[in-house]
This record gives C-alpha cells, structure tokens and sequence, in this order.
C-alpha cells in the first residue's frame, strides 16, 4: 500500500515538474496565437480566435525557408568536415604509437578549454583575411577548426576499442591507406559518427555569436540571425516576438521527434566516452 | 613493421586536414590573442601600440572584473552543485518508473534541443509579464517579487532558467550510467535489507563515479563560460550586479572605451582560471575513482 | 605514392571550398550599408530599392544594396569588430556625438562639397559638422524632453512645471487624484541614463558652465552637481512600480495608455506610443533640475547620422547614397514615413505635433546643445542608475565612481 502511495507521489511530482518544464514553451505557443491587445489584458488565456496573422508575418519577415535552408546548409557542410577530417586523424592517431601521435593529440586536447571569448576577435580578423566573411562554406570551415579537437578525441577513443584485424587484411588486399580508411575504418566508426553528427549539428544550429559576426548579408541568415533581427522590429509587440520564437524552435523539435532516441544515445555515448 | 619515420609520414598526411583547419581557426586565433593582450588596441583606431604586461597587471587592480569573477564563482558553485542533483534526483526517480519513462525522458531533455538565445526570450516572457499576471490576477503573492531587478531574486531566475536549458543533458548521462547497473545487484542489496537509500548510496553512487566526473567536469567547464543566459535576461543588471566574467569581457571589448586589447587580456585571464579550476576538479575525482 | 596522391586529394577537397566560398563575390556594383534602427526596416528596404532602380535608369549601372540591421543593443559592437578587421561597410550610421572619435580614427568622408551639404538646416550642418568639414548625413535631430500626457495634465488642472518645485508639487497632485507621476522602464541602462543627461544638460548650459570642460581637464567632480539627484530621487520615488523588469517599447506602449502621467523618454519613442494608442494626446516639457528656470531645458540634438566610410571602393556610389538619402524627390516621404524631423530644405512635410511643444521650448531659448560624455561616462551612468534605483549604491559612491570613469576614460583617449 506504501509503496503505491510512494510510487503515485512519485509520478505526481514528475508530471508537475515536467509542465514546469514546458511551462514557457506552452505560454509563448499560446500567446503566439493572441492579438497584441489580447495578450495585453490577459497573458494566462486560451486565445478567443487562433490568429495566424503573426505567423504569416513573422514568415515574410524572417524569410524563413531561406534561413532554413541556410541553417542546413551550413550544419551539412560543417558536420561532413568534422567527420571526415576527424575520422581519418582519430583514426590514423590511434593506431600510430610514435612519440609525434602523442603530441598532436595532445594539441587537440589541450584547446578544448579556451573560451570562445577569448578567440573571437582573432578569429575574426583570420576569416577577414581569407576572405570568407559572408560565406557559408567559410563558416563551415571555421565551425570545422573549432569543432575537430573534440571529434579527433572521441574518434581516437573509439578506435582503440576495434580489432586491428580487418585493416590488415585490407592492407595485404592492396588497399592504399585511404582505400582502406573509406572501406574498412568508416563504416566500423558508424557508432560513434552518430554521436559527433548530433552534438555538432545541435551546437552548429543553436550557435549565435559566431554567425553574428562573420555572416552580414542578409540572404545568408541563419534562423537564429533572422530571428534576432526580428526583436529588434517588434520589439513591444510580444505576440509578433512569441511567433518568431516557436517558428525557431520548430525545425530543431521536428528533428527531436523524429531521430529521438538516436538522439538520446548519441549524447549519452559522446558524453561517457569523453 | 614499417620504419617510425614511415609511420609518422602516414601519420601527418593523414591528420592534415583536420590539424589545418584547427591551426587556423583554433590554435592561431587563441596564440594571437595573447598577442593582443598585450597591446593598447581599442576598437575605433587602426593604430595601437605594444605594451607588455601592463594590461596584466591592470586586471589584477579591476574592480568590476574581480567583482564579475566572485559572481561567476557563486555561480559556478550553485549551478553545478543544484543541477547535478536535481538532473541525478531526475535520473533514479525516472529509471526506476515502469510507465511514461520515455515521455518523462523526451520532456525533460527537450530545452537542451532548443537555442538559449530562445529560451532565454520565452523566460523573459514569463518573467516580465506572466509571473505578475498570476500575482495580480491569481492571488499568487509570492511570484510578486523583482525578478529581474532585485540582484538575489534575478540570481534564483538566471539558475533557473540555466538549469532549464541543461538539466535534460545530466539526467540523459546520469541514466545512462545507471542503466550500467545490473537489477541483481540491487535486488541482491535489498534482500540483504537494504533500504533503499543505503542501496543508493553503497551500490549505485560508486558505480556511477565516472558519470559524475564527467557531469560536473561539463558543467564547471560551461558555468564559467556563462553568457546567453545572462544576456538575454539581465544584460548583467541591475547595473553590474548579474554580471558574469564573459559578460565583462564583451563590455570591456565592445562598449564604452572599446579596450579588445583589455578585454583580451581578461579571457586569458579567464582561460587560465578556468584550466586551474578544471585540474584541481579532475585531480580531486580521479583520486576519488580510483579510492573505491 | 597514392597514398600521398589521396591525401592530397583530401587536402584540394579543402582548399577547393575555400576558393569556392572566396568566388562567390559578384561583378556589380554592391553597396553594404549597416544602420542601427531595425524598427525602420521596411522603409529603408524600400528607400534601397528606389535607389536601385533611380541608378539603373539614370547611370545605367546596376547596383545592389545590402542593408544590415542588427538590434540596436548589438549595434555598436558590431560595427566596431568590423572597423577593427578592416571591413567596414561603404556607409554605416553612428551616434553624431561619437563624430569626433570616428574621425580622430580617419573613418570618416568629407561630404562637404556634395549637394547635400547645402539643403542642411544651418544648426544641424554645425552639429554634424567638425573644423567645418560636413562628416556625416544627419537623420534623426529632434528636442527632447519628458514626454507627458496632456489629458491626465488638463484632469488634474495642472499647468507645465517649470521648476523643481513646481515639479514636486504636480506629483502630488497627480498622486492625490490618483495618476503615477511617472513611467519608470530601466530594463536597459540606456533609459535611466537620460535623467542624467536631462539634469546635467540643463546645469551645464545654465549655472554651471564650464564644468564639463573641467571634467574632461580632471579639475571638477560630480560633487559639484550633486543636485541632479534630487529630481532624480523625485523621479524614482513617484514612479511606477517594477521598472527594471519594464523595456523601453513596453514602458512607452504602457504610457500611452494611460498607466503614468510623465516619461523621461525622447521624441524618438513617439511612433510606438502612437502606434499602441492612436489618440493619445502627447506634450514634451523639460525636465526642472532646481529651482532656477534657467536650467530648466529640453535637449536639441542630432542622435543618428549616416556617415560615409573613406576607403569604400564604391566611393562614387557611396556618395550618390548618402545624396540621395537627402533627395529633392524622394527624401521627404522616407522621413516622415519613419517619423523623422525635418532637417534640410528638400523636405517640404509638416513636422508630427507633438514636436511643437518641445520647438516652443527652443524659440524661446530654453534649450540646450547635447553634452559629449565620454561612453564609459555614460554606460556607467545607466548602470548606477539602475543601482541606485533598486538600493544596491548610495548618491556617495555614485559620486565617486563616476569621477574615477571620467578620469579613467580621460586617460585612455
């Protein structure tokens, strides 16, 4: 009987801190769909009418499949050069035992703590003279320098823990060093790709400062860009600001839905191995 | 076996492309930024001028700066201390449920998904209008406080909304460590008449050691760091009572006498307490690891 | 040796996008304007587009202008990283007080000798101007004040205050009839700043005129207008309640309707006030210092102006923008479309209503040129502000501080 109450007291509890939890998703959903005037006199209220007006709005005004797309763009072509670049020297790094893999190891570790404040200004001024600024592909690239210390580290972890075998037989195959990266290694590394896609892809996407100062062109905005540009518009009209805001959460909610427990995994594996 | 030189031959070429994307975006900013940090450069002019250590020994002196590294302390402490025991409370309570254990999960993680830049705007949102509808219209008195101006009350609000964003993260960690621990053991301690918090404490925490290593080596490691947050939902008022060490950073770099060169010298700074912070931590764990 | 080969090839992967991403850049002529006021986003969109097609007609050249718009609180620092990384945008607006740093640091382009230079009002050709070289194309130039509601006002039967004591006693008035004296917004340090610059400003152009010279010679302190505070406190303590969790657009949408009498708040907010209250009926007075009338005066100033970056390599085109932002044609209906001023002879629209108060102000002399702080200086003030608003620091230590910031800032620049 205890146990019961126990066990119900215990459920209760989770369930109120979950609606804590969603507490202010659900009021800016709520409030997204009120007029300005309504959302002035009562904050706590169902909507009288789902007014969609903001949303139409916000959608012009954040041009919000261009930012998307951006978005995509710019996680896709960051992510394939953290993995690439970071399989092959992870890789390479741990089945290397010279006193140079060591070292270069410990390059990629020992960075890992620099604050991002600490490198921006600097880092600026090194897209400006590679002439990248305002280009996503050159963003991706610096998303790339600033993301392999952590990939490089993981993959050399994982790699210590598969069998030597298969890359020998590849060897006496013929297979060349790359050959044998691609065929072989690769598709061995799966597991721990899925884990360095989706942490990346969630820092890349949720990531402000860094897009702020390099990208000033407003066709390549990235969502948070639009959406930051947008405050500054409407800025006393919260139910317009409440729109924009659960348009920005949208697509990454969609992508939580839908790959939810790859998701889960991956973060769990990234974190113990780390 | 091929010759070493052969070896580390491979070695480089293959490394080759990550290493140079890091140098160069990574290693080369932050070497230059010490540089900088020794210059008198401000933002507006295009000259500036080498001066040695003396912005080092300037921060020492800096009241706002010391100031805004006591704050990121308390900070630092609360949050790692608070979150990790609510996200470890959330694991055991959610793990050892039968029913909705996937949704409690799917929920619970959720914010972490989701921009702080965003959900800092959505607490705003509450925290400026909501929370006072409900104290002047639902009679709910004690939501009737400044939560943005009075500097204790807009701590409680930066945690909270801190936690919202990365108390998901812990309990994924946490869960997966527990789920490590085989039932046996457990039913073992509890015929032994264990209750269930002496099983807690004798067979699960020790066994789940690493997973808080790691926890609060993440969150030290990003509590020092503390920006959109604060940001977002104070700006680091009222005046600088909420301000982190990233936030005086960016005033120093960026308002007022735009000093980069300063503000530089403050994320070294930075940088090397939070590396002192980190070896003391993972020091003080290991040993602890390896105690058991 | 393929080895080598594929991880060359890997390498040409990399190089190949930077080049790539390096190509992007087109062969026409682009402009790359950045402004600081979002709000105005449409207008200027279609200002831009107007341009682009008064080019393609008349010079035959096609021109694309990128404007860049980031919220006003990231405004300044943005503009700066790009200054400091040598990538300035060929025209970017700036605070007319900041004109003098800007063009200590050459980033400023003479525009004296363009045509809009002569359609400038004479005193607002003197506030963007420096050695009597015009800098920059003013936009924004208002008076300003304490922004008030004439129908609480005429309710209460009170007349405009005109001297600290005045003031005290319409407070009390207004309380016995149950207004809040005034709108109190603090959520950004900016908004409490202006009672600083109110009170300071009013000092400084009546009693004590040569104390800002001496700040910047380290020889005064703010000791000497210690009073300041005393409309300040006033201020604070007939205010409205939860100011630091109020911002600035909300403070505004809630004075027009009705929540508080008075504002210290410049003109610039008049177009979200009319926006949330369409009838409001809107007055500037001046804000008292003391009892002397003489310091009691609204602020005549020229905020944003448009200034042209000297190493543009689109110089010509650069300068055709910033002439044409002051356009025969066109210029007017962009100007008051963003409730702008009139400031130069091509515009021909009636400035908005509530201007008249503030100008009534001026004819008769009872205004005052903006004072140049250091911009430590003035963060600091919004910051102890804010402070002293919610009790964390006394009128001592703001005292105190203030003078070290002045004399810190004096020593950096």
């Amino acid at each position: 009987m205890s146990k019961n109450i126990r066990s119900a007291l215990i459920y209760s509890a989770l369930t109120a801190g979950m609606l804590f939890w969603l507490f202010p998703l659900l009021m800016a959903l709520m409030n997204s769909f009120k007029t300005n005037g309504e959302l002035l006199v009562n904050v706590m209220s169902w909507p009288v009418e789902f007014h969609t007006d903001n949303y139409l709005r916000t959608w012009e005004t954040m041009s919000f499949l261009r930012s998307l797309g951006n978005n995509i763009l710019l996680c896709a072509v960051s992510v394939s050069l953290i993995v690439f670049c970071s399989a092959l020297a992870g890789w390479k790094l741990s089945r290397t035992k010279t006193r140079l893999s060591k070292f270069i190891l410990g390059l990629f570790v020992f960075s890992m703590l620099i604050p991002f404040s600490a490198v921006m200004i600097p880092l600026y001024r090194v897209v400006l003279v590679l002439g990248i600024k305002n280009s996503l592909f050159g963003l991706g690239l610096v998303y790339a320098g600033m993301g392999v210390s952590m990939a490089v580290f993981l993959y050399h972890g994982f790699v210590k823990g598969i069998p030597f075998e298969m890359e020998e037989a590849a060897a006496i195959d013929g297979c060349g060093t790359i050959q044998a990266f691609l065929r072989v290694v690769l598709p061995l590394l799966k597991p721990i790709t899925a884990t360095i896609v989706i942490t990346n892809v969630l820092w890349i996407w949720n990531d402000f400062l860094l897009p702020l100062v390099v990208i000033s062109k407003r066709q390549h905005y990235t969502l948070l860009l639009s959406t930051n540009t947008l405050f500054g518009q409407y800025s006393s009209d919260w139910t317009a600001i409440l729109s924009a805001l659960i348009m920005a959460a949208v697509p990454v909610t969609v992508f939580y839905a839908v790959f939810q427990k790859r998701i889960l995994k991956g973060i769990a594996d990234g974190a113990m191995k780390g | 076996m091929k010759s070493k030189r052969r070896q580390n031959q491979i070695l480089l070429l293959c490394v080759l492309p990550a290493l140079s994307v890091y140098l160069v975006f990574k290693l080369f900013p932050a070497v230059s930024g010490i540089y900088y940090a020794m210059t008198d450069w401000n933002g507006i002019n295009r000259e500036f001028g080498f001066v040695g250590f003396s912005n080092f020994i300037e921060v020492f002196s800096d009241r706002n700066f010391w100031r805004s590294v006591a704050f990121t302390f308390r900070y630092v402490a609360v949050v790692t201390l608070v979150a990790n025991a609510a996200a470890l409370l959330l694991a055991v309570a959610i793990e050892s449920r039968r029913r909705m254990k996937g949704l409690f999960r799917t929920i619970y993680y959720m914010p972490n998904m989701i921009s702080m830049v965003i959900g800092g705007y959505m607490w705003m949102f509450i925290f400026t209008r909501v929370v006072y509808y409900l104290a002047d219209d639902w009679g709910m008195k004690f939501l009737d406080v400044s939560w943005i101006g009075n500097p204790s009350y807009a701590f409680v609000a930066i945690v909270v909304v801190s936690m919202w964003g990365s108390v998901g993260y812990l309990m994924i960690i946490y869960m997966a460590a527990l789920q490590g621990i085989s039932p046996q053991l457990r039913e073992a301690a509890q015929l032994d008449g264990a209750g269930s918090f002496a099983v807690f404490r004798r067979i699960v925490f020790p066994l789940i050691r690493h997973a808080i290593t790691i926890c609060v080596f993440w969150t030290l490691n990003s509590a020092f760091q503390v920006f959109d947050v604060i940001y977002v939902l104070t700006g680091g008022g009222p005046g600088r009572a909420t301000q982190s060490v990233a936030l005086n950073i960016y005033e120093e770099a960026f308002t007022g006498n735009v000093r980069f060169g300063y503000a530089t010298t403050k994320s070294t700074v930075l940088f090397v307490i939070v590396l002192l912070v980190t070896l003391v931590q993972l020091r003080l764990m290991r040993r602890k690891e390896h105690e058991m | 040796m393929r080895k080598t080969l594929s991880a060359l090839v890997a390498l040409a992967m990399l190089l190949g996008m930077v080049s790539l991403a390096a190509a992007e850049a087109a062969d026409e002529v682009e402009l790359n304007v950045m402004m600081s006021f979002p709000r105005y986003m449409e207008q200027w969109e279609a200002y831009a587009q107007q341009f682009q097609e008064k080019m393609l007609l008349e010079q035959n050249v096609k021109v694309t202008v990128n404007i860049e718009m980031p919220s006003s609180d990231q405004y300044d620092s943005l503009l700066q990283a790009r200054l400091a990384g040598d990538d300035a945008p060929d025209l970017y607006t700036l605070h007319c007080n900041n004109l003098g740093l800007y063009n200590k640091a050459g980033h400023l382009t003479d525009l004296s000798a363009q045509p809009l230079a002569d359609k400038l009002y004479p005193d607002i050709k003197t506030a963007v101007s420096i050695d009597g070289k015009v800098l920059a194309v003013p936009l924004e130039s208002m008076a300003w004040g304490v922004l008030y509601n004439k129908d609480i006002f005429e309710a209460c039967e009170l007349a405009v205050p005109r001297t600290l004591t005045e003031l005290r006693r319409a407070c009390e008035v207004l309380t016995e009839n149950e207004y809040t004296p005034f709108m109190l917004a603090f959520q950004e340090q900016w908004v409490p700043q202006l009672m600083t610059a109110l009170t300071l400003g009013g000092l400084v152009s009546g009693e004590k005129g040569d104390w800002l010279d001496r700040m910047y010679t380290d020889e005064a302190s703010y000791e000497e207008v210690r009073e300041i505070f005393d409309v300040i406190t006033l201020i604070m303590q007939n205010g409205t309640a939860r100011a630091m969790e109020e911002g600035s657009q909300q403070g505004a949408a809630d004075f027009a309707v009705g929540k508080a009498a008075m504002f210290v708040q410049g003109t610039w907010a008049a177009s979200t006030i009319m926006e949330a209250n369409p009838d409001m009926r809107l007055g500037v007075l001046a804000l008292p210092v003391n009892d002397d009338i003489g310091c009691t005066r609204v602020n005549l100033s020229t905020s944003t102006v448009l200034a042209v970056y000297p190493e543009t390599p689109e110089m010509e085109m650069a300068l055709a923008f910033a002439n044409y932002v002051l356009d025969d044609a066109d210029s007017s209906a962009l100007f008051e479309s963003c409730g702008f001023n009139p400031l130069a002879t091509c515009h021909d629209y009636p400035a908005a209503f509530w201007v008249e108060d503030a100008s009534a102000y001026v004819a008769e002399g009872y205004a005052y040129r903006d004072l140049v702080l250091p911009s430590a200086v003035t963060d600091e003030q919004g910051k102890l502000l804010q402070e002293l608003y919610v009790g964390t620091v006394t009128v001592d230590e703001i005292i105190e501080t203030l003078d070290a910031t002045f004399q810190n800032a004096n020593k950096l620049n």
